[in-house]
Parts: structure tokens; C-alpha cells; sequence
């Protein structure tokens, strides 16, 4: 009786088991949920080739009992631990996935979350009888508004409190779309089109450059400030917010005073926090000229990263790159903006790959009652 | 996806994005200037310089004066003045680190500049696009999206630039804001003007700039990943 038995005779000589090489690779915690799909896109599209005895997972038990995976991406070149030696289609991959939830659809208290907000937005711009775009800015980690705002191209700086002030209705009287709101009508009985029939000349987005053909107003009690879009509006509160939150070492802080002033709602909040104790470490000062020790950034957002933006209409190019540049997370918008729209009707801002930052963009269909609710 | 390691080592503290994002930003800047320089830049200078006036070049160095500024302040470095009849009467540089608004930026600032004078002036919105459409900006960089789709909105004359920007361009790179339509649909309000735009002024100049300020590191970058450069 002979059994026979192969072996393989590997290209290179099998090393001691206690003195195995090693190899640097890239690797990512990943949400479990995707674990599968993940893993077979990574075997497609960047195999462990010369590796294929290697398991690609690793689960790990943290504190808590709360299980995390791992997930080799790539190998990694020696010394070279800088991302972008990694393939372009593997970087799309991790984009595609990496803390934007929603592609691949929202569990039903996620999209509970999303009407809710979207209807404060919408609240928003319908609370002055004339309606403009708003915007809300959500994150959505506490599900705590940072920042919200309405168009204020035409009052800008003439409200000192948070009504708004009524200048800008009787500037736009022709504009003025009260009767819609006095009316029991439903404008739209067919809910499932979601389109509006009125062309909303109020909404800074929809016509930039509406704010030129005004005709000449002689009084100067109101106050017109053409690029005072909701988005742009929302954008510097919780950026002044930030400053308040999150003081920088002196010296500009005087600067700040005029924007401070402005109709910030976070002004009233509570949680003003002093700016924790700069750190004594000379060599973190260095790093960090503006004085942040490492325990503050860890808290301080990097501008928007990680919010989400509530827009009651389709944003124009200029705010649509101002929340590229601001880094929000993800962009949902109720209604399209054929004329002006740079997020799917004119432009298509979310998918020009040369941008260094990507959001993902979603419509919010609002249901039929919450339209009739607000008479748009 | 949460944090990105190499094996055997601690995890970096940030995101992988964050990474990628900090890592395109420093790389991209030196590349896509060494390209403006080489491709666009260089011919459109050597061209530019043969047929740019003097008074151009004058009101490129106030810009790049302008630049300087910010660069002083460890701001990215880009700067502009705002033109009409021959006069500056408006300037500005990016304050995006100190307002920790990244909308901040050169271009914003000049315009807010204007407006403000000419509300205090009591100028009606009709004027005051009627100045607008007399002014001419010059920005050591090309205006991005952004900038670009304001200057469209605002109805400025014309644009003088420096280097291009192939990144985030709104002047030709990327998008062509300054092209839009002059003509809207359906009779509806054009949604922005197009003006005239020229490049590649002094373009080696306002590169010189960024590479000095991505060499000393950004300090506004999502956390440093690689060690700030010595100090020359």
C-alpha cells in the first residue's frame, strides 16, 4: 500500500515559525454589516496576491463586549505609510463607504430622523409669508442642530432678533406669496410628483441673480446682501459657534466680534465651554500654533465634518462648493432646482472626482401631508 | 470605515478620510502648481507678458502683496484686489483658518468689503450691480467653484488670475462659471452673467507662495500626519 502525498516546493525557502517576515499592510475597522460585501468588492477588485493564505478578517473583542472587525485593504509599502500610494479604485471603495451611512439605504428611524429635520427646515422657510430657501445643519451623531438660517439677501443685518423683520416683505411685494398661505387650497393634491408649480422667486438659490433686477428703492432701512444664501448663512454660525465653543489661544478674538453679533441662535445656548488647559508640552505648542492642545482637537470639529445639511431646495454652485469646502457629510434637499441646481439639476458637483471632498447628496420625497402642513 | 493602520503599529488617530484628504491637499498643491507652471501657466504667462499691460502686472503684485498677508498669518495663500476706473478699491486675502469658515476666502472678502461701502452709501441694488459690472478682480489663484459662481452672481466685468487651479477651478478647470448661460429658460431670471477671464498672470509667483506654505505645513489641516518641515 503506497500513499502518495505532493508537497508543494515554494519559491522561496519556508522560514522558522518563530521567525516569520511580516509584512505592512493598510487595514480599517469596518461596520459588520458590510463585512460580506466589503471583503468580496476587496477580493475583486485588490487581491492579496502571493498572500491568499492570509485572512482578511480579524474580529476583535473590545470593552464592552462589542465586536469590531478588521479588514486589510492593501499591502503597504515599505516606509511609505502615505494613503494615497494606494490604488485609486480601492480609494473609491473606501470613500464610498467610509462614514457616510445611506447609500445603501436608512433603517426606519434613521429616516424618521431625516423627515423630522427636514420639516424644521421647511418650517423654517416658510415662516415669513415670504418663502426662501433654509437650511439646517445637523449632527446627526447627537442628533443636535448646530446651526440653522434662512436666505437673508434682503435683510441682512437689519434684524437684531430672531423674527424677521418685515422690510423685505413689502421690498418684495410682488414677490409675495401670502395669499398662497392664506389659502385652504392645497396647492398640490398629486403628492407623488413633489413638484412645485409656483416658481418661488424668493428662494436665493432658484435665482441668483434675482437680487440685480430689483428696481431702485429709495429708503435705506433695509439692508441687501446678494450672497447671503441660507447654506452660506448656515455655514458661518457654526463656524462663529466654533469659535465660541472652542476658543484659539488670544489673539484674533476681537476680529470676531462683528460676526459674533450677527443672528446666531447658538448665542442663547447654555453650553458655552471654556477652552480647556493648554498643555505644557513645548513640542505640542510647536506642532500647533494655534495653541490647540491635542485633548481640544480631539473634541473640536474640523469645520463641518461629520454634519449633515438640511436644504428645503436644491443648492446653487456657490453654496453647493461652500459645503464641499466646509466638508459637511451628507446634503438632503426636498425640492430640485432646475434652473440653478449644482447637485443633479445643472451641475453635478457631488461627482467631480477631482474635488477633495465628497459628500453624499440625497432627495428627501416630503409625504403629501407634510406639504399641505406647510402650503407648498 | 474607521481607522486605517499599518500592522504592528498604533492606530493613527484619524479617520481614513481625513488622511487622504490632508495627504491630497499638500500633494495635490505642489503638483497641480508644478502643472500650472509647466502646461498652463508658464506658456500663458510667457504669452501673458507680451500682451499684459503694465497696470495689470501692478494690480498682480497688490494681489500677491495681498497673498503675502496671509501667508504671514499662516493662512493659505491667496489674494486679490477689486479694480474699477483704474483705482483699487477693494482688497482682500484668505481668512479661512481664523474664522474657521472655509468660505472665507479671498475673493468673499473683497466683495464683502464692497458691499458694505456701497449700503453705507445708500446705493439701491440696481446701483450696485451697475458697479459691479464695471470692476475688474485680480486673484493670484483661480477663483474655485465657489468664487467663481459668486463673480457670475455679482456680475463682475472681468477676471485676472495667476495660477490655475485643477482642483476645484470654477474659471475653466473644473467648471466654466464664467461661460454660464446668458440666455435662461422659460424666460426665468438668468441665474448668473458671464465675464471675461484671463490666466496664467504671474502665475510662477503665487506657486512660489503655496509651495512656501505647504513646506511649513498647514496648520489648519485635519491633525498633521507627517511631520511639520524645520524651519529654514
Amino acid at each position: 500500500m503506497t500513499s502518495c502525498l505532493i508537497v508543494h516546493i515554494p519559491d522561496k525557502e519556508p522560514y522558522d515559525l518563530h521567525h516569520q517576515p511580516t509584512e505592512s499592510v493598510f487595514a480599517s475597522a469596518i461596520n459588520p454589516k458590510h463585512a460580506n460585501q466589503i471583503v468580496r468588492r476587496l477580493n475583486q477588485i485588490a487581491p492579496l496576491e502571493d498572500l491568499r493564505h492570509v485572512k482578511r478578517i480579524q474580529k476583535k473583542v473590545l470593552e464592552g463586549g462589542e465586536i469590531q472587525l478588521l479588514v486589510i485593504l492593501s499591502l503597504a509599502s515599505e516606509g511609505n505609510n502615505q494613503l494615497d500610494s494606494m490604488p485609486p479604485h480601492l480609494q473609491e471603495l473606501i470613500s464610498s463607504y467610509h462614514n457616510i451611512d445611506g447609500i445603501t439605504g436608512f433603517s426606519e428611524e434613521d429616516s424618521q430622523t431625516v423627515l423630522k429635520f427636514m420639516q424644521s427646515a421647511v418650517e423654517l422657510a416658510t415662516s415669513n409669508s415670504l418663502v426662501v430657501n433654509a437650511a439646517v445643519i445637523v449632527d446627526p451623531s447627537t442628533k443636535q442642530i448646530i446651526s440653522s438660517a434662512r436666505d437673508q439677501i434682503y435683510a441682512w443685518n437689519s434684524c437684531k432678533d430672531d423674527s424677521y423683520c418685515g422690510k423685505p416683505e413689502s421690498f418684495n411685494s410682488h414677490l409675495n406669496i401670502s395669499s398662497i398661505c392664506d389659502s385652504h387650497e392645497p396647492l398640490h393634491s398629486n403628492s407623488s410628483s413633489n413638484q412645485l408649480k409656483q416658481p418661488y422667486t424668493g428662494v436665493a438659490c432658484l435665482y441668483p441673480r434675482q437680487w440685480a433686477e430689483q428696481q431702485s428703492h429709495s429708503q435705506s432701512s433695509y439692508y441687501c446682501h446678494p450672497l447671503r444664501h441660507a447654506s452660506i448663512v448656515a455655514i458661518e454660525s457654526s463656524a462663529a459657534r466654533d469659535r465660541n465653543l472652542f476658543p484659539s489661544e488670544g489673539n484674533n478674538e476681537a476680529s470676531y466680534q462683528e460676526l459674533d453679533s450677527e443672528n446666531a441662535s447658538w448665542t442663547n445656548s447654555p453650553a458655552k465651554r471654556q477652552k480647556t488647559v493648554c498643555g505644557n508640552d513645548e513640542d505640542d505648542d510647536k506642532l500647533n500654533p494655534r495653541g490647540q492642545t491635542s485633548d481640544q482637537s480631539s473634541t473640536r470639529p474640523y469645520l463641518c465634518t461629520g454634519y449633515d445639511i438640511y436644504l428645503v431646495w436644491e443648492p446653487c454652485a456657490m453654496c453647493a462648493m461652500a459645503l464641499v469646502h466646509q466638508r459637511i457629510r451628507r446634503i438632503f434637499y426636498a425640492f430640485p432646482n432646475p434652473n440653478a441646481g449644482a447637485l443633479g439639476s445643472v451641475h453635478r458637483l457631488q461627482g467631480e472626482k477631482s474635488l477633495n471632498h465628497h459628500y453624499a447628496v440625497f432627495r428627501v420625497l416630503l409625504p403629501e401631508e407634510a406639504l399641505h402642513k406647510f402650503h407648498i | 470605515m474607521g481607522v486605517a493602520y499599518k500592522n504592528s503599529e498604533t492606530p493613527f488617530n484619524t479617520t481614513l478620510a481625513d488622511q487622504r484628504l490632508y495627504i491630497q491637499i499638500s500633494n495635490h498643491l505642489f503638483s497641480s502648481v508644478r502643472v500650472a507652471v509647466t502646461l498652463k501657466g508658464f506658456e500663458l504667462e510667457r504669452e501673458g507678458v507680451k500682451m499684459t499691460s503694465s497696470e495689470t502686472l501692478t494690480f498682480m503684485e497688490l494681489a500677491i502683496h495681498q497673498a503675502k498677508l496671509a501667508l504671514d498669518v499662516l493662512e493659505v495663500p491667496v489674494g486679490c484686489v477689486i479694480v474699477e476706473d483704474g483705482k483699487v478699491i477693494a482688497s482682500g486675502r484668505n481668512r479661512t483658518t481664523e474664522t474657521r469658515n472655509a468660505t472665507r476666502h479671498a475673493e468673499m472678502e473683497a466683495v464683502d468689503v464692497l458691499l458694505v461701502q456701497w449700503q453705507k452709501n445708500g446705493l439701491s441694488m440696481s446701483e450696485v450691480a451697475e458697479n459691479f459690472s464695471n470692476c475688474s478682480l485680480y486673484v493670484t489663484c483661480e477663483p474655485c467653484i465657489m468664487c467663481a459662481s459668486v463673480l457670475s452672481i455679482l456680475g463682475i466685468k472681468e477676471v485676472f488670475y495667476g495660477c490655475s487651479n485643477d482642483k476645484f477651478g470654477g474659471c475653466g478647470s473644473i467648471l466654466s462659471l464664467h461661460l454660464s448661460n446668458s440666455t435662461p429658460l422659460n424666460n426665468e431670471v438668468s441665474s448668473g452673467k458671464s465675464f471675461k477671464c484671463t490666466g496664467g498672470i504671474m502665475a510662477s509667483e503665487a506657486v512660489l507662495l503655496f509651495r512656501t506654505f505647504y513646506e511649513q505645513g498647514n496648520p489648519n489641516a485635519p491633525k498633521p500626519h507627517r511631520s511639520l518641515a524645520p524651519q529654514a
